[in-house]
C-alpha cells in the first residue's frame, strides 16, 4: 500500500456531513431555479454558468467543505476489552471488526503455520454451543458472515449482517471469541488444505517471486519471511492450537469495533451483555518484537523456470517504518515514481514498452522495517534492459532531482486525494483502531497530510539519498535463463541460483 | 460475468497462492488497463424478508436520475450524499465480441490507447507530432509487406527508418498526460477494464471536480489521439505473456473457451491472440473506434455527491458534442448446436485443476434468475453443495468455485464450474462428486431452506453494494447496457424471490446434459511424461 488513502476501505459515510451538504444542495437549488427562470425569459445566460464547453485548463473548481470526522464513541469494559462505536444508518446493516494483540510473527519457529490454523479454524470449527454446520447454516440463511485470521502482525474477527439479524450475530460472534471448538476434523481439513498450498506454491511466477524475495531480504528464518513446510504443519497438534488461542484471545488483548445501523446505548450493553462477563485468564501478553535486518546485503539471485516467456523481477532492500520522521518525504517520493504518469510507468512501460507492470516504492510498515521494492515483468529477452532502466530510475532520484511541477503533482495527488480516507465510517473507525493498536497518535493522518504539505524538492532528494542504498539492492529473477539475451551476466553480477523444489515429506 | 468463490468474504487466502490466479488472471474474464502494485436454522418467511429491506430499496427511486441527450448518450446519476465525492463509469457496450476475426484483442487495444490522450492533452505540439504518427504507420505497412516477402534486408532497412521516426515523434509526447489530470486533480481508481461484453473507463473524484470530469471525457472520445500506438502494442503483449502465456490457468482458459465455442463470438481471448495483436494497425483501431464507440453504445453513470440538475446540464454543454450516428448493426452470434461432449487437457508446470461448463442462455432469458438460484444453491458459502461435497466433507478437492454468465452474458454462455484437487486425489474424483450433485439437482427438488438462504442472500448483496459508489456505477451502468433498464437490477431480485424448487429442476435438465458439456483439466507435466 502507497499511501495512507489506501489503507483501509469498508462501508459508507458520516452523517455529519449531510446538513451541510443539503445546504449546499439547497443554495445550488436556487442558483439553479434562478438561471432557468432567466432562460425562460429569453434573457441570455448567466455568466457564472456559461453554457460552451471548455477545456480543463480553463476550470476553476471550488474548495471541498472541510473534512468533518464523524465522533465515535470509545469505551473500555471492566475486564480490558476495549469497544469502538460509529452509527450509521444509511443502510439497513451492522458490521464489525475485532483486532487481537498476536500475529504469526509469535509462533514457533518449527511450528510455522500455527497462527494462521488457529485463526482458521476458531471460525470453520464451529464453538462449544454451535458445530461447524449448525453456525454456517444460521449465518448464511441470514446471510451473514462471521469470519476470523491471524496474520502477521495482529489477529481479526469480523461479523456482518442485517439490522434485524445484528442482535443475534453479534451473540454467535461472541461465541466463537469465546469459545471456539478446535475439533480435530476442522483442524485435519485446515492441515490437508495447507499441504495443498505448499504443493502449489511453484505453479505461478509471482508466488515464487513474492516468496523467494522475501527470505532474501529478512531471511529464510525470520518470522517475516519464513515458509510454511510439511515439517511444521507436522509439528502442530490441536493442544499447542488451544494453548496459542489462550494465550492471545483474551479480553484485554482485544478491540472491537461496531459501526452501522444501531443506537450506541442499546450496542453497549449488548456488548456488555456477550463480553462483559469474559475474564481473562492471564495478563496481557507483553510482545517483544523478533529483530530485523536485511539478510542478503546486495548481490542477485535468479529462480530458472524453462517453461516461462517472461521474467517476473523484484529489487530492494529493507525499508522501514510508517512513523519515520521522513515518511512524507519517502511517499512524495513514490507519487513521483509511480501511478500512471509517474516516472516509471513513462519511462519503462510507456516510453521502452517493456512491461505492462512496473513499479518501485517504499513501503513501510507500523511497527517493524518494511521493504523498498521495485519491480514488473517483462519477456525474457528484455530481462537485463529491464534492470537496467528500473535501476537507472533509482540512481535518477538519488542523484539528480525531482522538478518543483513533480513535487507540486505529487502533492496535489495526495491532497486532494485526502477525501477519499473519509469516504467510509468504518474506515474511519477501522484507522482509529489500528493507530491505537499500534501506539500512532490519533491524529497521524492529519499529521502525515501536513507533512506532505510541507515537504520541499531538497526534502525528497534528501529522503532518496538517505533511505535509498544501491549497494543494497538486491536482485531477483524468476525466469527461463536460457532466454535471457544478453545474459544475466551482462550485469557485471554473479547470479546465484535459487532451488525451490519442495522438501518431500520428512 | 458474476465470478465466485465460496467464501467470498471469508479470511481464507494466505495460504492460498491460486486464489490471486483464479480470480485476476484467467477467471475473472476482464483485462485492465493496469494493476497497480502492491497487495438453530431459522427459516425466514420471503414476507418478512421483504418488508424490512423494502423501504431501502424504494428509496433509491427517489436517488436516482436519468436523462438522455439528443444524441443519445443515456446518463445514470445516484445521489448519495453522505461524502464529497464521486464516481464515474462510461461503460460502452462494445467489447471483444464486436471484433472482427483475424483482429481480436482490437477492443481492448483500443482501451489503452484511450489513456493516450488528444489532440490537446498528451502533446507538446500536435501539429508537428502528427505527420510523424502517420509516417509511423506507413512504414509499418512497408515493414509487414518486407516480411511477408521474405525480404530480411529491406525489414531491417525499414525497421531502423521506423525508430528514428519513432524516436522523434516520443519528443512530442507528454507521457500519461491524462492519468496525472485525473490523479493531480484527486483522482482515485483510475483504470479500464475490457470483456467480451463491454469496454468500460471508470475513477473517483472529490465532488467539485465535476465539470472537470465532464471536460475531459467528453474530449476524450470526442478527438481521440493514438500516440505511442507501437510502443503500447509491446505493452499489450507483455499483458498477454502475464495473463495467458505464462499462467496456467490463463492457458487453460484461453484453450477451453476455443473448445466450448468454436466459431462464435465468445470462443476468442478478450486481450487477443498474439499474431493479431503483432499485425494490429492503427487503422484498424480507428475503425474499431469509429464503428463502435457510437453514442447510442454510451451509457454514463456517476454515484456520490453531486446535483442531477448541474449534470444535465454540463453534461448537455459538454456531451451534446458528438454527432447522432446509428450503431453498427448487432453483431450475430450463432452458436451452433452442441450434440456431444467436448473436453481439453493440457499438460502443465501445475498441480491438477478441473473445469466444467454448461452452455446457458443470456442475460435476458426469462430463466437467467433461476440459472443464479442454481449456481447459488452449488458454490455460495460453506453451506452450498459443491462446496460441502468436494472441499468441506468430500476433502477432494482444496476448493471450488464457479463463474455464472462466462466469459459474458449478452450473449449465451457458459456456466463453468472448477475445483482444485487436494493432496492424493484425481480431477476424476472431483468429476464424479459434481456429478452426484448435477444429478441430485436434476432429479430432487432442493428444499425450501436452499431456496431460501438463496434469496436472502440476493437480497443482502444488493443491499450491501448500496453502500459503495463505485459499485453503484458500475451495476447501474451494467444492468442499462445489457438489459435496456437499471431497474432491471431490482426486479432481478423479484424474478429470484419467484423461483420455485419445479423451476431449479427443469432448468437443471436442460442444462446438466452430456452433450451440453464442456471439460477442462489441467494435469501436471509429469503424468503426461508418465503416459
Amino acid at each position: 500500500m502507497q499511501r495512507l488513502k489506501r489503507w483501509q476501505w469498508i462501508k459508507t459515510a458520516p452523517q455529519q456531513w449531510r446538513a451541510s451538504l443539503q445546504r449546499k444542495l439547497i443554495r445550488y437549488g436556487l442558483v439553479m431555479g434562478l438561471t432557468m427562470v432567466v432562460l425562460v425569459l429569453g434573457f441570455g445566460r448567466s455568466p457564472a454558468l456559461a453554457d460552451t464547453p471548455r477545456h480543463y485548463t480553463e476550470l476553476e473548481f471550488a474548495p471541498l467543505p472541510e473534512i468533518q470526522v464523524p465522533n465515535y464513541t470509545r469505551v473500555e469494559l471492566d475486564n480490558g476489552m476495549k469497544v469502538f462505536l460509529l452509527e450509521d444508518h444509511e443502510l439497513p446493516l451492522v458490521s464489525g471488526t475485532a483486532i487481537f494483540g498476536t500475529g504469526d510473527r509469535l509462533e514457533p519457529a518449527d511450528q510455522v503455520g500455527l497462527a494462521d490454523m488457529t485463526g482458521e479454524v476458531m471460525r470453520s470449527g464451529g464453538t462449544i454451543n454451535h458445530p461447524a454446520d449448525e453456525l454456517n447454516q444460521i449465518l448464511e440463511q441470514d446471510a451473514a458472515s462471521i469470519e476470523t485470521g491471524i496474520g502477521g502482525a495482529s489477529g481479526s474477527a469480523s461479523f456482518g449482517a442485517l439490522t434485524k439479524d445484528a442482535g443475534e450475530v453479534l451473540q454467535l460472534f461472541a461465541e466463537v471469541v469465546r469459545q471456539p471448538a478446535f475439533p480435530q476434523e476442522k483442524i485435519d481439513l485446515a492441515k490437508s488444505q495447507r499441504e495443498g498450498g505448499i504443493a502449489r506454491r511453484n505453479d505461478d511466477p509471482n508466488s515464487i517471486l513474492g516468496r523467494e524475495f522475501g527470505k532474501l531480504i529478512y531471511g529464510e528464518e525470520s518470522p517475516y519471511a519464513r515458509t510454511l513446510e510439511y515439517s511444521t504443519l507436522d509439528n502442530i497438534a490441536r493442544e499447542d492450537m488451544v494453548a496459542f488461542y489462550d494465550r492471545y484471545i483474551q479480553p484485554n488483548n482485544m478491540m472491537l469495533g461496531i459501526v452501522g445501523d444501531f443506537d450506541t446505548r442499546e450496542m453497549r450493553s449488548l456488548i456488555e451483555e456477550t463480553f462483559g462477563d469474559w475474564q481473562a485468564t492471564q495478563p496481557a501478553p507483553t510482545v517483544e518484537l523478533p529483530p530485523v535486518e536485511q539478510a542478503q546485503v546486495g548481490g542477485l539471485f535468479v529462480v530458472d523456470q524453462p517453461q516461462l516467456t517472461q521474467s517476473s523481477i523484484r529489487i530492494g532492500h529493507l525499508g522501514g517504518q510508517l512513523n519515520d520522521p521522513n515518511y512524507a518525504s519517502l511517499s512524495v517520493m513514490n507519487e513521483v515514481m509511480n501511478g500512471l504518469g509517474g516516472r516509471l510507468v513513462n519511462e519503462v512501460r510507456s516510453r521502452q514498452g517493456l512491461a505492462y507492470v512496473v513499479y518501485a516504492f517504499w513501503s513501510a510498515r507500523y511497527d517493524y522495517p518494511g521493504i523498498f521494492v521495485a519491480g514488473g515483468q517483462t519477456r525474457s529477452e528484455a530481462t537485463v534492459p529491464f534492470i537496467q532502466a528500473v535501476k537507472a530510475e533509482i540512481e535518477t532520484l538519488r542523484t539528480g532531482s525531482i522538478t518543483d511541477e513533480e513535487l507540486n503533482r505529487a502533492q496535489d495527488s495526495v491532497l486532494n486525494s485526502f477525501v477519499f480516507s473519509f469516504e467510509r465510517p468504518s474506515q474511519i473507525l477501522s484507522r482509529v483502531m489500528n493507530y491505537e493498536y499500534y501506539g500512532y497518535p490519533e491524529d497521524f493522518i492529519f499529521q502525515y497530510q501536513q507533512a506532505i504539505a510541507d515537504t520541499t524538492t531538497e526534502d525528497v532528494l534528501n529522503a532518496a539519498r538517505t533511505y535509498l542504498d544501491p549497494s543494497k539492492l538486491v536482485t531477483l529473477v524468476v525466469g527461463n535463463v536460457a532466454e535471457i539475451d544478453p545474459p544475466l551476466s551482462s550485469l557485471g553480477m554473479e547470479s546465484t541460483p535459487i532451488d525451490v523444489t519442495i522438501p518431500p515429506r520428512g | 460475468m458474476r465470478c465466485k468463490t465460496p467464501g467470498g468474504q471469508d479470511g481464507r487466502g494466505r495460504w492460498a497462492p491460486w486464489r490471486m490466479l483464479a480470480i485476476a488472471m484467467g477467471l475473472c474474464l476482464s483485462v485492465t488497463l493496469w494493476l497497480v502494485p502492491q497487495p438453530s436454522a431459522i427459516a425466514r418467511t420471503l414476507s418478512a424478508r421483504a418488508t424490512d429491506i423494502q423501504p431501502y430499496l424504494d428509496r433509491v427511486d427517489d436517488q436516482i436520475t436519468e436523462f438522455t441527450l439528443d444524441n443519445g448518450i443515456r446518463f445514470i446519476v445516484m445521489e448519495r450524499h453522505q461524502a464529497p465525492v464521486v464516481s464515474f463509469m462510461i461503460h460502452f457496450n462494445v467489447g471483444a465480441a464486436e471484433e472482427e476475426d483475424g483482429k481480436t484483442g482490437a477492443a481492448h487495444y483500443l482501451e489503452h490507447l484511450a489513456f493516450k490522450g488528444t489532440s490537446l492533452v498528451g502533446t507538446s505540439d500536435y501539429e508537428a507530432e502528427r505527420p510523424l504518427l502517420d509516417q509511423l504507420d506507413e512504414l509499418f505497412d512497408q515493414i509487414l509487406a518486407a516480411r511477408a516477402a521474405g525480404d530480411m534486408d529491406e525489414e531491417t532497412r525499414l525497421q531502423a527508418e521506423f525508430d528514428a521516426v519513432q524516436a522523434e515523434a516520443a519528443t512530442y509526447v507528454n507521457q500519461n498526460e491524462f492519468g496525472r489530470i485525473v490523479e493531480e486533480a484527486g483522482g482515485v481508481g483510475l483504470n479500464a477494464t475490457t470483456s467480451a461484453d463491454a469496454t468500460r473507463y471508470f475513477y473517483s473524484l472529490p465532488a467539485n471536480k465535476l465539470e472537470l470530469w465532464m471536460s475531459l471525457e467528453s474530449e476524450r472520445f470526442l478527438d481521440p489521439v493514438f500516440r505511442e500506438f507501437y510502443e503500447e502494442k509491446d505493452v499489450i503483449l507483455e499483458e498477454r505473456r502475464m495473463r495467458t502465456d505464462n499462467s496456467p490457468v490463463g492457458k487453460m482458459i484461453e484453450a477451453f473457451l476455443e473448445t466450448s465455442f468454436p466459431d462464435y463470438i465468445y470462443g476468442r481471448p478478450v486481450i487477443g491472440y498474439e499474431d493479431d495483436l503483432r499485425n494490429m494497425t492503427r487503422d484498424d483501431i480507428y475503425d474499431f473506434y469509429t464503428t463502435h464507440y457510437t453514442p447510442r453504445r454510451m451509457t454514463v453513470t456517476m454515484v456520490g455527491d453531486v446535483n442531477p440538475r448541474e449534470v444535465q446540464r454540463l453534461a448537455r454543454i459538454y456531451f451534446s458534442r458528438y454527432p447522432d450516428r446509428p450503431n453498427a448493426p448487432d453483431v450475430v452470434a450463432e452458436l451452433a448446436p452442441q450434440t456431444e461432449p467436448r473436453d481439453v487437457t493440457l499438460y502443465l508446470n501445475s498441480e491438477p485443476w478441473y473445469l466444467e461448463g454448461y452452455h446457458r442462455p443470456d442475460l435476458n432469458h426469462p430463466d437467467h434468475s433461476v440459472y443464479t438460484v442454481i449456481n447459488g444453491i452449488l458454490t455460495r458459502g460453506r453451506t452450498s453443495r459443491l462446496y460441502k461435497s468436494l472441499v468441506q466433507d468430500g476433502r477432494i478437492a482444496l476448493d471450488m468455485g464457479a463463474a455464472d454468465g462466462f466469459p459474458g452474458d449478452r450473449f449465451p454462455n457458459l456456466v463453468l464450474f472448477y475445483g482444485l484437487t487436494a493432496p492424493g486425489h484425481t480431477v476424476d474424483e472431483i468429476k464424479t462428486a459434481m456429478h452426484q450433485e448435477f444429478d441430485r439437482l436434476r432429479t430432487e427438488p432442493v428444499t425450501a431452506e436452499e431456496l431460501d438462504r438463496v434469496k436472502t442472500q440476493s437480497l443482502a448483496s444488493l443491499v450491501r453494494s448500496l453502500a459503495s459508489n463505485q459499485g453503484m456505477a458500475s451495476l447501474l451502468a451494467s444492468y442499462q447496457a445489457k438489459t435496456g433498464s437499471w431497474r432491471n437490477l431490482f426486479s432481478e431480485l423479484e424474478a429470484i424471490n419467484q423461483v420455485t424448487a419445479e423451476d431449479v429442476m427443469r432448468v437443471s435438465q436442460v442444462m446438466f446434459r452430456p452433450d451440453n458439456v464442456t471439460t477442462g483439466r489441467i494435469l501436471p507435466l509429469a503424468e503426461q511424461e508418465e503416459t
